[in-house]
């Protein structure tokens, strides 16, 4: 029987809440799976969708960005800009054929150990559902 | 120079025996004309016309791998260079636009990569009998049945092909193949002849280069390299599909500790082609890079080899989508002289 | 359209004072060409032209043409450039605005209502063309072919420009002056010709794109072509941080062209020149059209229609729709 494929998720959390979030579920010992890689950036408005399709060029088979929510944005208003742009990256990947499984985004606060949990258990679901991701993957070019 | 017929109905066999030496030929790819390969068993047909990308893609390809270097490993490892290729129904122009760039590739150093491939390769040539709109080789020096830079050159005569050989590379082809091909006997070189005629007589664009090169130094602050430019999207259309362009730029790709140099077409026409690490860029508008690719090609160029960087194939005029002519561009040069 | 009436309105234009030159169409140097005009005196109008061919979109000057330092002791020349638009074009003119990529009183816009152009493409399968520039006009709803004595009409769905088939703004949305009748816009598809990629599963509508993009030479036409592409430093000409490598490959070439469809969510205005340019036939507008269409429907606006809107990826709202949210 072969090994079960483990993905690789990176994950773009906002500082104040979602970072902390994880923080939260680490301290709290909530266990879930070992296969998010974080990047912490102040806020999920300052995660430019390249950066995206850049993950994915460099070998991540899913992306997750996660924020405050709607309402509780440190910088008052970065978390809507992140919406409306992700949604229409989101839209942009289906339309060309990346697995929608691939791409996953969320709202969870510092006090929401347990939904983190949830998420990334979510996250690496869909992954391991779409399988490890070859479609633009950086190759070196043959000679 | 030998002649041999290959009858049509041997053209599979023939294909079988050059695809067993990693052969390319022009195919349409996704509503895209250009050189493919042709694996085992796969058949080739050559009709008219001429491919969007220009077979100098397959000897100084688009993005080629100089070396690759690792923090483990104290050699770099360079690439093997060894496969050889053969192309076929390469147009005359072309195989002069190639003929012309090694003038580049030998100048003031050997480029290893380009001189290796060429070396490798055998150019199996298909004379035009149907030269498309924009086609002006006569103009620049060529004509649809030019042997300039080919091995081979073969020419359809309906129910077979005329194969003349022109170096002692085609010659080891055309032995390998004997068992195909007859003599040609001499209404088949006549027709031939007379094709070639009927095509350089179809050829309805051109404009005479003469005095041009001499010309464009006193041009240099004409108001026409303004008016000629205007329209100009500053991409990178006429350069990279131009057979007779060159330039490149190189650029180094990390991944964790190891990593490769690579070259890659670049193009004057692009606005950073000459920008410089200060922020000053030496040709900052589209009129000083038009003014730059005009003079290279048809003054820089034969200052240094001798010879008009360029084959009359017409791509550039046919592709730019803003209809920058470049029959037209030299026909106001000659006005404004 | 009256040509004699935009001749002379263009002359009367290019003469003013604050007028530094008029950008419009003339018959292009061989076949179904059309190029762009510079006029910068009244003698120059005597080549304008506006016939089905007139597909480019002239508001790509108005920021691809480089303005460069003012050398000491001279002025700028603050003089305001005129342009004739089509419906499409003046949308592009009107996002600009929006985003201040150009001013409003820096432009004079002469508008022509726009029956719809001719994809020269098309038009070559079935009439190849000459070394001669053809004469072509509208005939109806169809297109008239002039070739020396002969005339043919050509069936408009035969060769009509598939963004002229999904065409909502025919007319003008803004212009200083306006030369012709106001059209009637058209029943267009509402699917804005995505639907059959949108019908395809995920892995068929990959093996499609696949096989586009790695067409792609990189030469940067789209980009370029484009009136909305206009930064000064384009982060995908940035060598440090290198964002997309230079190298032509499938996965750079993807990337490419993801960035450049999202830089322009919520801006394109679907004037479909990034498609007309590319010399290896992507179909590029797709992006952008399925973009569009996604702002449009869920979120209810349109780029380039008012001057005075908020740039769309520069606001939101607070019921902006979220359902993929986790």
């Amino acid at each position: 029987m072969s090994e079960q494929f483990k993905p690789n998720i990176v994950a773009f959390l906002c500082n104040w809440c979602t970072y902390a979030g994880a923080d939260l579920a680490g301290t709290s010992r909530i266990q879930y799976p070992a296969n998010v890689k974080i990047i912490r950036v102040m806020c999920s408005g300052r995660v430019n969708p390249l950066y995206v399709v850049n993950a994915l060029q460099q070998g991540a088979d899913g992306v997750l960005i996660s924020g405050c929510h709607p309402g509780d944005c440190h910088y008052m208003e970065g978390n809507y800009y992140a919406r409306r742009r992700l949604k229409l990256l989101k839209e942009l990947l289906e339309f060309t054929g990346v697995d929608p499984r691939r791409f996953n985004m969320s709202w969870v606060s510092a006090s929401e150990g347990h939904k983190w949990k949830e998420v990334v258990e979510k996250a690496v679901e869909d992954a391991i559902a779409a399988g490890p991701f070859d479609q633009f993957r950086r190759r070196q070019i043959g000679w | 120079m030998s002649a041999m017929l290959l009858n049509k109905e041997k053209w599979s066999e023939f294909i079988g025996k050059l695809s067993g030496k990693n052969l390319w030929a022009p195919a349409v790819q996704g509503e895209v004309k250009k050189y493919a390969p042709v694996a085992e068993g796969e058949t080739v047909e050559l009709d008219e016309g001429n491919t969007t990308v220009p077979p100098k893609a397959l000897l100084f390809p688009q993005t080629e791998t100089l070396y690759r270097f690792s923090t483990g490993k104290e050699e770099l490892e360079f690439p093997g260079l060894d496969e050889e290729m053969v192309l076929l129904g390469v147009r005359p122009c072309d195989a002069r636009a190639m003929a012309l760039v090694e003038n580049l590739f030998r100048w003031d150093f050997d480029d290893p990569y380009y001189l290796k491939r060429r070396e490798l390769t055998t150019l199996i040539g298909l004379a035009c009998n149907e030269p498309e709109l924009n086609c002006f080789c006569p103009s620049m020096g060529g004509s649809p049945d030019s042997t300039e830079g080919l091995d081979i050159l073969m020419t359809d005569l309906g129910e077979s092909y005329l194969l003349e050989t022109v170096t002692e590379k085609g010659k080891a082809i055309v032995e390998e193949m004997k068992d195909l091909l007859e003599e040609a006997p001499a209404d088949a070189l006549e027709q031939k002849e007379q094709l070639a005629k009927g095509a350089r007589e179809k050829i309805r664009r051109g404009v005479d280069p003469d005095g041009v090169p001499e010309a464009l130094p006193q041009l240099w602050e004409d108001p026409l390299w303004q008016r000629i430019s205007a329209p100009c999207l500053g991409c990178g259309i006429c350069t990279y599909l131009c057979p007779t362009c060159y330039c490149f730029d190189i650029q180094d790709e990390i991944e964790g500790s190891a990593g490769r140099r690579c070259r890659m077409w670049d193009s004057c026409m692009f606005a950073e082609y000459t920008k410089h690490t200060s922020g000053h860029n030496p040709r900052p508008t589209r009129r000083e890079r038009t003014r730059n690719r005009i003079n290279h090609k048809y003054s820089y160029f034969v200052d240094k080899f001798g010879v008009i960087a360029c084959v009359g194939c017409g791509r550039c005029s046919t592709l730019c989508p803003v209809n920058i002519d470049l029959i037209d561009i030299l026909r106001q040069v000659k006005a404004a002289q | 359209m009256d040509l004699d009436k935009l001749r002379k309105t263009a002359a009367e234009v290019v003469s003013r004072d604050d007028v530094k030159y008029l950008i419009g169409w003339r018959r292009g140097t061989f076949g179904y060409r059309v190029a762009p005009h510079f006029i910068e005196d009244a003698a120059g109008v005597d080549e304008l032209i506006f016939s089905p061919l007139c597909i480019a979109n002239l508001a790509n000057y108005l920021t691809l043409t480089e303005k460069l330092p003012v050398p000491r002791g001279q002025e700028a020349d603050t003089r305001k450039v005129a342009l004739l638009v089509k419906g499409c074009d003046s949308r592009a003119v009107a996002q600009l605005i929006v985003e201040k990529g150009i001013k409003r009183e820096d432009v004079v816009v002469i508008g022509m209502p726009c029956p719809g152009m001719i994809d020269w493409k098309l038009l070559a399968e079935r009439y190849p063309e000459t070394d001669v520039a053809a004469e072509i006009g509208w005939k109806g709803e169809d297109f008239l072919l002039v070739r020396g004595e002969e005339e043919i009409t050509i069936p408009r769905a035969e060769v009509l420009a598939e963004k002229c088939r999904l065409c909502r703004h025919p007319n003008p949305v803004l212009s200083d002056i306006t030369i012709g009748e106001a059209v009637e816009p058209w029943a267009v598809a509402e699917d804005s010709g995505v639907a059959e990629i949108e019908a395809k599963e995920t892995a068929e509508r990959w093996d499609y794109w696949e096989e586009q993009f790695s067409k792609c030479i990189r030469c940067y036409s789209c980009r370029n072509a484009c009136p909305l592409c206009y930064c000064e430093d384009c982060i995908l000409d940035r060598l440090d941080p290198i964002w997309v490598n230079r190298a032509v490959n499938f996965s750079e070439n993807t990337a490419f062209h993801l960035a450049r469809a999202f830089h322009l969510a919520g801006r394109c205005v679907e004037c479909g020149e990034c498609e007309r340019v590319c010399p290896v036939g992507i179909p590029l507008g797709k992006l952008n059209r399925k973009l569009a269409r996604t702002v449009r429907e869920e979120y209810g606006f349109e780029p380039g229609l008012d001057p005075e809107a908020e740039p769309f990826q520069a606001s939101f709202k607070p019921d902006d729709p979220e359902e993929f949210i986790l």
